[in-house]
């Protein structure tokens, strides 16, 4: 590390901003662990070939259902936009949104710090 | 306030079509800008009520991803419509279409469904349209549920038929509550609709039976069932019975009062 890059901060303040990325990976993950073990381990297999239609809509759980349908009417959302609408805490709806992403009814992408989750539509030819 | 309603019914032959058409005709009279779209691909009845049987761009294009919804809505000539308009959109009446919209899987109805809800953008935001109502198949079907969960308000057509009330208010119970949509009644092909112990029974239902809102309760007209489908009462008969309790649906869907 160079002297003038640590006095001017810029270094210290990446570093800073990786470790704040990673611990909300980590937080994304922590948040799915206690989800699979309130509620039953069964209810959430992954379907590679997963489709999020009507039908699987009205089979989901409750609080999956809410998600989803949120989800399907923004197209593409983060955990907070999510929330505003389900009136659910943040944390809540990340940890439903990435069920849904390991069962296979969601895409995740992260821009930057953000992560957006959407139904893959299209791809799904 | 803009809206995307869908008109649905647990059975056939309720008046669903006959109600989605004056209701989106009454709105269109306000001033209003309208666009009804024909989701019974089962068996397609807009484009004969509507006097429309020169298409050849149909909704099922737009489902497909073959077309856009600009290119599928025709304006229609309705009568007494004022400054407002009534866009429709058909569906494909051959019999080849509807083998095909009956043979689609999962994915294409995943498809259909972001195309419905992507109608929220199109139409009542970039093409400023003020209400879209869907006319759906009835019971309980892909197409059906597609338009019900891209829709603000369902609005359910019963009669008093005993295997009808007792579908609907399962399907109530088991399907719209599921997706927790805003829903209001019509009672329909009411008989002895002047009587009020008949009023205060029908009443009741929506209440204890249904659970939900009461929007309309429609006398059996035998006007209505003369006409053969050949007029739409809003339109035609700005004067009858029929088009004012119309009216006072649509008065109370712009309101918001549901």
């Amino acid at each position: 590390m160079k002297k003038n890059d640590i006095l001017s901060g810029k270094k210290p303040l990446n570093i800073l901003e990786k470790i704040k990325e990673n611990l909300e990976r980590l937080n994304d993950k922590m948040e799915v662990m206690i989800e699979l073990q309130r509620h039953d381990k069964k209810e959430i297999q992954s379907f590679p070939d997963a489709s999020l239609d009507v039908m699987t809509l009205l089979s989901m759980p409750d609080h999956l259902r809410k998600t989803a349908m949120t989800i399907c009417r923004y197209g593409r959302a983060t955990a907070q936009e999510i929330a505003n609408q389900t009136s659910r805490a943040r944390a809540v709806e990340s940890a439903y949104l990435n069920q849904l992403v390991i069962m296979g009814y969601l895409k995740k992408e992260r821009v930057g710090r953000k992560a957006y989750f959407f139904a893959d539509r299209d791809n799904q030819e | 306030m803009k809206s995307i309603i869908a008109v649905h019914s647990y059975k056939g032959g309720t008046g669903k079509t006959s109600i989605s058409v004056n209701l989106a005709a009454s709105l269109a009279k306000r001033g209003r800008k309208v666009a009804i779209l024909d989701l019974d691909f089962r068996a397609p009845s807009l484009f004969s009520i509507l006097k429309m049987e020169d298409s050849t761009l149909w909704i099922n294009d737009y489902l497909n991803g073959a077309s856009t919804i600009n290119k599928i809505l025709q304006e229609t000539n309705g009568k007494g419509l004022n400054k407002g308009k009534l866009f429709a959109g058909l569906a494909n009446p051959s019999t080849e279409a509807i083998r095909d919209m009956s043979a689609k899987d999962r994915k294409w109805e995943m498809r259909a469904l972001g195309r419905l809800l992507s109608l929220r953008n199109t139409l009542l935001k970039e093409q400023n349209f003020d209400f879209i109502v869907f006319d759906t198949s009835p019971g309980l079907q892909y197409s059906s549920i597609n338009a019900i969960v891209s829709a603000d308000l369902v609005i359910v057509v019963t009669t008093s038929d005993r295997s009808d009330v007792n579908g609907t208010s399962r399907m109530l119970r088991e399907l719209y509550n599921l997706f927790e949509k805003k829903t209001g009644v019509v009672i329909n092909k009411i008989l002895d609709a002047n009587l009020d112990s008949k009023k205060e029974e029908l009443n009741k239902r929506a209440k204890e039976v249904y659970q939900v809102s009461l929007l309309g309760l429609v006398p059996c007209f035998c006007e209505v069932l003369k006409s053969q489908g050949n007029l739409i009462f809003v339109e035609d008969k700005p004067n009858h019975p029929f088009t004012k309790i119309m009216d006072e649906i649509a008065t109370r869907i712009e309101k918001n009062e549901i």
